[in-house]
């Protein structure tokens, strides 16, 4: 798709979100919508660290619960949302930074594994500091609109597509890239890899809290420890997987197909969806690297070729973002 | 104050070997196979229940019911590969490892999904009629279930390494860990050998998991939790070592505790998590391992 | 006794090995020479099973050997010694040789072949229990030989056994190459080492990015003036 093509699209889709959460007072509709716009902002976050500087992370979580905490806690307290977003953005991003130094020598395997570690301790540790339950107090209950956090939640994914989207085409943007497809040979054109790996973990990081303030400031009642739980970071890693690894759209198409999937399933499975989609996941990192975004790509590709007449030589292109 | 730190050292001891029973599998199916399986406390998980049910059910000794849990838990090892990281480990090493990583990470979720569907999120615990006992040395209380399971740990360390050191499979399992299409130039089943040895991986983290179910607790969701602990031993010890497993167990268990003493039980893990980064950053090969492959 | 026909390699889109033919006859070394990159070892990794083929036949002693697994091809005698040696430097000398009778066949005569193996490489029974990574190059090669005997090999292929090694291992390890082609073994042997390779094969193939190039018997190649320049510089 041209450029301008894929902006009126963007502007027309932008508008109707919009639009649905002005008019709309269908609880479940706004719901779901909510919540497709905190994992879509959550996947985008994960996607820069793993799809632009292809380094897996699976302790994303860790950030998000984070960034959750601190806007709750701050907000509950009676400080101003956007002071206490801050806040939550600042704290977390000085703690990536700080985490980040150790963790970001690591090569490959050693990376995902210590953010396996960093995610499962934070969160045992928030559920042994924090056991009891946040709940906003009656008088809100009573009075919970979702326009507030329907809002916020689009604010917080618009600034994550544009902050992705400034990146992929920036010159740091580059950089990562290259790092993901050769760091040696990236460091030996000079580049300065560690610098660049710090930069998209503490920015994927500071999104990860964003997203993270969007669903404190949405969520009802929950367990503090929830924020911090893996299942976030499977859910990230899964739609970005499935929505195209390394695309601007790919998180976004992700989520949707998830949230919009999950709630289309028969309510009577019960935990078993939760068993639909890691195999899901599984086939998907097994089969299908590139995703959906690839997947229609190529479908736009070829229903193009057979409108036009020529006959290329050219060999098929070798799979989008691999998994490597 | 010095009762509670020999208290700690003993707690930490006997937690430590349980560490590096489940490390022990999870070293094994990493040496081996070169397949990192995050969903190794799943199945030490599965395991601990296998022992409650049949515990509950019919009755049946936890310690009785250990060989039994072991051969179930072997065959749905055998499974698990067939069904799935046989094709992993068709990708060459690189590919593998952070395939693997990503597979089983949905294998988590899967298993840890299907248990609370199955057998609820309550917590659970065998409770038998010595299940309270303990030995008293001095100042110093020890469980007799989880002295139990120090001794199982050891054991079953000392008969992995008659296994790869004394019996011609070992040996095969070695060379297997340490080039794999060299042996297959020896002679070796390659396939074979990686399902026997994912197998017994997974047929040792049930082990684990029963002792777990005696002398600590189980529920769906620990998994994660001690799969993460095994972690930081096998790099403790070595990633791709078979080599001081228990030791390295039990020294993380030590420092855990001893910490605990200090920082309050609460950041038990975060403690566990700085040692591990720590040595990560400074000796990424461990104390006993070799730079592999 | 191994028979190879057209064999293409590839890996992926990038073709390695275009349409090699050759035939290891019973009682005889031949050996491919070739520069480097040519798809020597390619072609060898191929036959074993540990690459796929694209086209092409393999068979050995009749029976075809596409699609067979690897530690079958060993079973029925046809052993390939890979390149940088093919002992286990995690386990001694006396392991890598036990673990070198792995199949079924050779382990009936185990210990047999060990004494054989062991008389006729002394070296390596003085160093029986140490860790083969403790061998020097010469030594560890002598080892991979050893271990390949143990499986007791009806054609052993041997990937640029000189490799590495100073000139006077390779002396010792082509005579022992010559033994082992009169105890009734054949020799397929990949070779950078033009003169020695020459020397002892009774013929020989040149392959040169992919494709055979030039056959013919020792003598005849030696002869070949082309040969000679375009790898003398080897």
């Amino acid at each position: 798709m041209r450029r301008s093509t894929r902006l009126v699209a963007a502007i027309v889709v932008l508008d109707l979100i919009v639009a649905v959460g002005l008019i709309s007072e269908n609880q479940h509709v706004l719901t779901l919508a909510i919540q497709t716009m905190i994992l879509a902002a959550l996947a985008a976050s994960w996607n820069i660290l793993g799809g632009f500087a292809g380094q897996i992370s699976l302790g994303h979580a860790a950030f998000f619960g984070l960034g959750a905490l601190i806007t709750r806690e701050l907000w509950l307290g009676g400080t101003a949302l956007a002071l206490a977003i801050a806040a939550a953005v600042a704290v977390t991003a000085v703690a990536a930074a700080v985490v980040g130094v150790p963790i970001l020598r690591f090569r490959e395997i050693y990376f995902a594994i210590g953010t396996l570690a960093l995610g499962v301790a934070v969160f045992i540790t928030a559920g042994n500091l924090w056991p009891g339950i946040t709940s906003l107090p009656a008088e809100s209950l009573r009075n919970y609109r979702f326009t507030g956090p329907y809002f916020v939640a689009l604010g917080v994914l618009v600034t994550t597509v544009v902050i992705s989207l400034w990146l992929k085409h920036s010159k740091v943007g580059l950089g990562m890239m290259t790092v993901r497809d050769d760091e040696e040979a990236a460091k030996a054109t000079g580049v300065n890899t560690f610098a660049h790996k710090m930069i998209a973990f503490v920015v994927s990081a500071s999104l990860a809290a964003l997203a993270g303030s969007a669903f404190a400031y949405f969520s009802v009642s929950y367990y503090p420890n929830f924020a911090f739980s893996v299942i976030w970071t499977f859910e990230a890693i899964l739609v970005v997987f499935i929505g195209g690894l390394g695309t601007i759209v790919g998180p976004l198409l992700g989520s949707v197909f998830f949230i919009v999937g999950r709630d289309v399933l028969p309510t009577d499975i019960g935990e078993f969806q939760v068993v639909l989609f890691g195999l899901l996941f599984i086939v998907v990192v097994l089969l299908l690297p590139g995703g959906l975004t690839e997947t229609a790509t190529r479908l736009v590709e070829t229903t193009g070729r057979r409108f036009t007449k020529t006959t290329s030589d050219e060999p098929t292109a070798t799979k989008g973002k691999e998994p490597t | 104050m010095t009762q509670l730190i020999l208290q700690s050292v003993v707690s930490g001891i006997l937690v430590g070997g349980m560490y590096g029973l489940v490390a022990l599998g999870l070293a094994l199916a990493f040496g081996v196979l070169k397949v990192l399986d995050v969903a190794h406390g799943e199945l030490l998980m599965l395991g601990g229940y296998a022992s409650f049910f049949a515990f509950t059910f019919w009755g049946l000794d936890p310690f009785v019911s250990m060989p039994l849990v072991f051969v179930a838990m072997f065959g749905f090892g055998v499974i698990l590969y067939l069904v799935l990281f046989r094709y992993v480990t068709r990708t060459e090493i690189h590919t593998r490892i952070k395939n693997s990583l990503l597979i089983s990470f949905g294998l988590v979720l899967v298993l840890q999904a299907l248990a609370v569907r199955f057998f609820t999120a309550d917590e659970r615990t065998i409770s038998t009629a010595y299940s309270l006992e303990a030995l008293t040395i001095g100042p110093v209380r020890v469980p007799v279930v989880r002295l139990a399971g120090l001794v199982v740990a050891v054991s079953a360390a000392l008969a992995l390494e008659w296994l790869l050191s004394r019996t011609r499979f070992g040996r095969a399992l070695r060379a297997t860990s340490e080039d794999w299409t060299r042996a297959a130039l020896t002679g070796v089943n390659v396939r074979r050998v990686y399902l026997i040895a994912f197998a017994i991986s997974a047929a040792l983290a049930a082990i684990a998991g029963s002792l777990v179910s005696m002398g600590y607790s189980i529920s769906p969701s620990i998994g994660l939790g001690w799969t993460l602990k095994a972690l930081i031993v096998v790099v403790l010890a070595g990633l791709g070592s078979m080599r001081g497993i228990i030791v390295a167990g039990i020294f993380l268990g030590l420092v855990e505790s001893l910490a605990s003493v200090w920082l309050g039980g609460q950041y038990r893990e975060v403690v566990a998590l700085v040692l591990f980064l720590v040595i990560l950053s400074f000796r990424p090969h461990g104390f006993y391992g070799r730079a592999h492959a | 006794m191994l028979r190879v026909d057209g064999l293409e390699v590839a890996y992926g889109d990038l073709q390695v090995v275009w349409g090699v033919s050759f035939v290891v006859p019973e009682d005889s070394i031949v050996a491919i020479l070739g520069p480097n990159g040519a798809g020597k070892t390619t072609t060898l990794l191929a036959i074993m099973g540990l690459l796929p083929v694209k086209a092409g036949s393999a068979s050995f002693k009749g029976n075809s050997l596409i699609g067979l697994p690897t530690h079958q091809m060993v079973e029925r005698g046809l052993v390939m010694i890979p390149e940088e040696r093919g002992a286990f430097t995690s386990l001694s000398v006396e392991e890598n040789l036990e673990l070198g009778a792995y199949t079924p066949r050779a382990r009936t005569s185990r210990t047999e072949t060990m004494e054989e193996v062991y008389d006729t490489f002394p070296r390596l029974a003085a160093r029986k229990s140490q860790s083969a990574g403790t061998l020097s190059g010469g030594e560890r090669q002598m080892l991979a030989i050893g271990k390949a005997l143990m499986a007791r090999p009806e054609l052993l292929i041997l990937d640029e056994p000189s490799l590495g090694l100073a000139p006077i291992i390779v002396e010792q390890i082509f005579d022992v190459i010559r033994d082992i082609r009169d105890r009734g073994v054949s020799v397929l042997m990949v070779e950078q080492h033009l003169e020695m390779a020459l020397e002892s094969a009774d013929y020989a193939y040149i392959l040169e990015m992919g494709s055979m190039a030039t056959e013919g018997t020792g003598p005849e190649l030696e002869a070949d003036t082309r040969v000679r320049e375009a790898y003398l510089s080897l």
